[in-house]
Formats: C-alpha cells, structure tokens, sequence
C-alpha cells in the first residue's frame, strides 16, 4: 500500500493543480499513399488516417478513465503534404486541406497537423504550391494546422521563404479579418522543427519514423508552480538551487505519468509509442499558467527583470527530470510562453510588463518560440519578416527550436482586445515598435549561411 | 508442520515483537511471515508461524498466554490450513478508490458494502489524512483487486452514485499512476 502522502500528492495533482494528458497524437505516414490523381490521393489519406485512428479518441478515454488522468485533446500528425503531394498545384492542396479537414471531423479530434513544408535550403515546386495554398487552406477549414521550417543550423536561413512566410502570414489573416485572423492562430514558422512533437499547430510526422506512432504530450504548470510554493513554505532557507531541484523532480513526475498513458494507448492501439514531449503547456485556465509559475519564483509578473534567468533555470529542470523520467523524450520538452493562451502571461502583457522584445530574449532559452502573439494588424510585411527572421536566428544559432506564431490582426491596433476562443485564448495586441518600416534587409532573399559550429563532420 | 496465525493487540511500546518472537523462538517455531501497524498508538501485529509436529494449537496458546501474562496484550492464535500456493494465482488488477470529504459515520460501511456486493475483495484500507481542521480534507483510501470476472463499470458507477448521495469527491484510478508518479 502507499503512504499517505504518495496517495495525498497524487490526488492533489489531478484534484487542484490541473495535472492531465494535454495531447496524444497519432502520427501517420502518408508516403504509401502517393498518387499524381488528387481523388484517388484523397482516397488513400481518408483510408489510412481513418483505419489507424478510427479507436483513438475512444482509446484515449479509456485509458484516461482507468488512471483517473483526462487525456484532454486527442490529435493526428501527418507526413508533411508539400512533400506526399509534391505534384499537385496549390488550388488542389487547398482541395486536400479541406478533405484532412472532413477527415478530422470524422474520427472526432480537434486538429491535424502537418499541412507542412520544410524549406530551410530551398523551395521547391510542392513546397511553393502548399505556401500559395495556406492563406486559404487555413482560412476554409477549422482542424487543420500548417507549418513550415525556414531554416536548421546546419542549413542556414532561407530568406526568401521567410519573406513568403510574412506574405502568407498577412494574407492569412486578411481572409480571417472577421474572426481576429484566427487562420494565422493555425500557422507556425519554425527553425529546427522537431518531427516528433505531439503539441499544434507545429505537429507533423517527420521522415525516418514508423509508419504509424503514438506520441504523447503532459502538461502541468499547475503542479510545477504548487510544488515551488510548497517548497518555499517548508524551507527555512530556500535556495534557487533548491527551488531547481523541486522542479526537476516534480517535471520527471508529471513526465512518468504521460508515459504511462501514452504507452497504453500505443499497445492498446496496437501502435508503436514514439516520445514523451514534457513540455509545461499552460492553458487559459487559473491555476494552469507558466505565468503564474515566475510569481511562485518571487517575480512580479512573467516580463520583469530577472524572467529570462527564471525561464532558463525552469526550462532547463523540466528537462532534466523529464530526461530520467523516460529515455524516450522528444518533441519541444520545454517550457511553452504563448501569450493568448495563458491568461496570467496576457494580462502581464496588458500591464506593460511583457514586451515583445522581452519575449524574444526569453525565447532563447525556453522552447518554443514568439508563440500566439497578437500584433498590429498594419504590419508591413517587411517588418514581419523580420520578426520572423530574428527568430529564427536565435534557433540557428543556439541549435534549438523556435518558431513563430504571429497574428496581425486586421483593422486593430496595440491596445486592442482580440478573442480567439478555447485553448487559443484571449489577449491584447502587443505594441511592436517601428511596426511601419519598409527596410530592405528581408527583401535581398537568398539563404543566411549556416554558421560555423553546424559544420561538425 | 503446524501452522499457525497470531494476532497481537495493545498499546504500542518498544519490546512487543521482541517478546513475542523469542517466545516463538523458544518453542523452536518459525517466523514465516509478519506485519505489523499502529493505529492511534494500539499496535497490531499479524505473525505466521510454522511450528515442530509436537507443539499444538493448545500448548502453543498455552505458553504465549502465560509468558505475556500481565503485559496488556491481547493475543489470539488460530490454526492455518497449510496452502502449497500459498502465492495467488488469480488474475486481475489493482485499483485504488478514494474518498475526499468530510467524515461521516457510515462512509466505509456503505462503501464496503458496495465492494462487497460486486464480490470484490479490499486489500487495505487507510484512513489518509491531509492533517488540519479542515473537514474536507479526509481522504478515505480502498486497495481492491478486481478480477476479469467483475463489471467494473457497474461498479465504479455505483461508487460513483454514493460518492455523489453523500456528497464525497471520488477518484478511482489503477495502482499503476501511483507507482508511475512516486516510485522510480
């Protein structure tokens, strides 16, 4: 039998500190599905998906039910589709982001990822047709998320594709101008995108996996931030060294539990398991906020002097006690600061005490990147670029993942409310300084060499 | 080899397994196997003890009755039948239900009874408290073992609707996310 505070602590992390599954996503390879017919390709995805996933929502509660631990979103990740269908034209991508839209539907998840380029030496004919398709892609359908990799430290930074990326990002939003531009809330840009990560809307199934495969993500920023203040409250002397410890083992905790579960739905999917992403995802829930995380720490709000070391110490625990909870962990394993959706991190923002430049020092040492940033819907498409660019950047450089998620949105400006609803969340639209510029940098395209250190052979 | 089961009831205090393993010992009995837990400071101690063909029921009572004579235990002895498996065989899972509120009389006797009824067996049970005033925060816990045999959506349903009644926050989960979150 258990002590009593093996079964109080694990009680309490379901209970009130907002423990759960936050996704399990099948990933499945397309390339057997290959055709240059559009029909009998959509045909041959339909099977594929809907034969692999038909039990997984099921599946997922089940195994939820038994461990009392929700598994709260239930996924699919697809091999990129600029690459499975590299021939057809960007009007018949659109044509397939709507079918992997109905897909979705059918086998009742809430998204699909993987309407995916990866760019980071060049575009080519498949690649350009799905960038021409996204704006619409995005804009018709509801499930579906993209994403396209620009750049990788042993690449470089493909310029053109990131100029492409600011055009599309605009045009996306310009088509969901009713709707805050929701369609760019579908939308990554990334540097070094992981293929295994089970976390929208960058999810796709990389090359060089298993055919089909389950990987999980858990979440619990709730649990992290009552472990600091419980730990803070018993120490007479707490340490940031000891502080850093609490987290570690509470992260490898919380990463045992998604392993769990994410290895049953494998086996009772009669799927293999691929990783556990121990990524700490906040949701705009109280309680469940990387915000709320840095007060614990003894910070006035995510933002303020002193976050960046914080993230850093946070980001780098989670990983370490996640790295000895499983030997399969993949994905992002970070720490996620997407504004709108944590409500303590957007109302940090509202306050002034969050900037954008903050977030982009704070994104060199956390995994994710400008995540789901409201921005001045007036944004030249240069100045975009550039956000995106330096971005990417700080991920070529520092051999990490970082991405953008940028929403301009039409017809407002810094200071404004937008609303994108359920997990995406709410917030207010950041100020981006000399958001007007035209300058010529982004326009000269080309690739930014790979730097120095990416040349190890 | 006889085999027999002892219980030891009193107050806790230091020497008690001492006593009553040397008395054993003496005998020229084996300690088998043992437990033992303290409930508001009252010890409960379970021994199995194999025994010599020439010790019986009677002269092993005897003996322990006269040497603990005056010590405030309360000691009963029962015969065992000898089970060559004595490992069970049976399959099935464990689950851990738990109840989070306030106390009230009755909370395991109707719990139980429904356990009981869908014939599953209780491996332990702990009262876990979260310590404090608050009322709330009384956890009762049930280890069961649940065969393949039982519906257990019949089950948990009905623990669920008594949870409910009684106004009690139930969780019932499998013993595998408590091993998975606190041992390595």
């Amino acid at each position: 039998m258990f002590d009593d505070n093996e079964i109080i602590s694990t009680i309490e992390m379901v209970r009130n500190e907002n423990l759960d599954v936050r996704a399990v996503t099948l990933g499945v390879n397309l390339f057997d599905c290959i055709s240059h017919d559009l029909q009998v390709f959509k045909k041959n995805i339909r099977a594929k998906i809907t034969n692999h996933a038909q039990n997984l929502v099921e599946t997922c509660d089940a195994v939820g039910e038994k461990y009392g631990i929700k598994v709260v979103n239930k996924r699919i990740s697809i091999s990129p589709i600029a690459l499975v269908g590299a021939c057809f034209s960007s009007d018949q991508m659109v044509e397939i982001a709507h079918e992997l839209d109905d897909i979705a539907r059918q086998v009742h998840i809430d998204f699909i990822g993987g309407f995916s380029a990866l760019v980071e030496k060049g575009i080519a004919v498949g690649d350009q047709a799905l960038i021409d398709a996204l704006p619409r892609a995005l804009a018709q359908t509801q499930r579906v998320c993209a994403s396209v990799n620009v750049a990788t430290t042993r690449s470089g930074i493909n310029m053109d594709a990131v100029l492409a990326m600011a055009k599309t990002i605009k045009k996306a939003a310009q088509l969901t101008s009713d709707e805050d531009g929701i369609a760019c809330a579908k939308l990554c840009v990334f540097s070094n995108i992981p293929q295994d990560m089970p976390f929208m809307a960058g999810a796709y199934l990389g090359v060089g996996v298993a055919d089909a495969v389950i990987n999980v993500g858990v979440s619990g920023p709730g649990v992290v931030k009552r472990a600091i203040e419980r730990n803070l409250e018993e120490q007479t002397d707490p340490t940031l060294g000891n502080i850093a410890e609490t987290i570690k083992k509470t992260a490898c905790k919380v990463t045992r539990v998604g392993e769990l579960i994410g290895r049953e739905v494998a086996k009772n999917l009669d799927i293999k398991f691929g990783v556990v992403d121990l990524s700490l995802a906040p949701t705009p829930t109280v309680g469940d906020s990387i915000g709320e995380i840095f007060q614990a720490l003894g910070l006035t709000n995510i933002g303020v002097p002193g976050s960046t070391a914080a993230l850093a110490m946070l980001n780098d625990a989670v990983k370490k006690g996640g790295a000895f909870a499983s030997s399969h962990v993949g994905g992002l394993s970070g720490a996620f600061i997407p504004v709108s959706e944590d409500l303590n991190i957007a109302n940090a923002a509202d306050k002034g005490f969050l900037s954008l430049e903050k977030l982009e020092s704070m994104t060199c040492v956390c995994s994710v990147g400008l995540d789901m940033v409201p921005i001045p819907g007036d944004i030249t498409v240069e100045c975009l670029a550039g956000i995106i660019a330096d971005e990417m950047a700080i991920g070529m450089i520092n051999s990490k993942t970082t991405a953008t998620r940028l929403i301009p949105v039409p017809g407002k400006k810094a200071g404004d409310r937008v609303y994108f609803g359920g997990l995406l969340g709410e917030a207010r639209i950041m100020n981006v300084p000399n958001h007007t510029l035209c300058d010529q940098f982004v326009k000269y395209g080309g690739r930014i060499p790979a730097p120095i250190h990416s040349m190890k052979n | 080899m006889n085999k027999f089961i002892i219980t030891v009831l009193g107050k806790d205090r230091p020497g008690i397994i001492s006593l009553v393993s040397n008395i054993l010992y003496k005998l020229g009995c084996n300690l088998e196997n043992a437990n033992q837990m303290i409930l508001q400071e009252q010890f409960a101690g379970f021994f199995i003890v194999g025994s010599p063909p020439d010790i019986s029921l009677e002269t092993l009572s005897q003996t322990i009755k006269s040497k603990t004579e005056n010590t405030g235990l309360t000691i009963h002895i029962n015969a065992v039948e000898d089970n060559e498996n004595s490992e069970s065989n049976t399959r099935g899972e464990t689950f851990l239900i738990t109840t989070i509120g306030p106390d009230q009389k009755g909370l395991v006797a109707r719990f139980s009874k429904i356990i009981a009824l869908h014939k599953v067996n209780i491996e332990n049970l702990k009262a876990v408290f979260k310590g404090g005033k608050d009322p709330n925060a009384n956890i009762m816990s049930y280890q069961v073992f649940i065969t393949p045999d039982i519906d257990t959506a019949q089950l948990f349903n009905a623990l669920r609707q008594k949870a409910e009644e009684l106004d009690l926050d139930i969780r019932i989960q499998h013993k595998n996310i408590f091993d998975a979150i606190n041992k390595i």
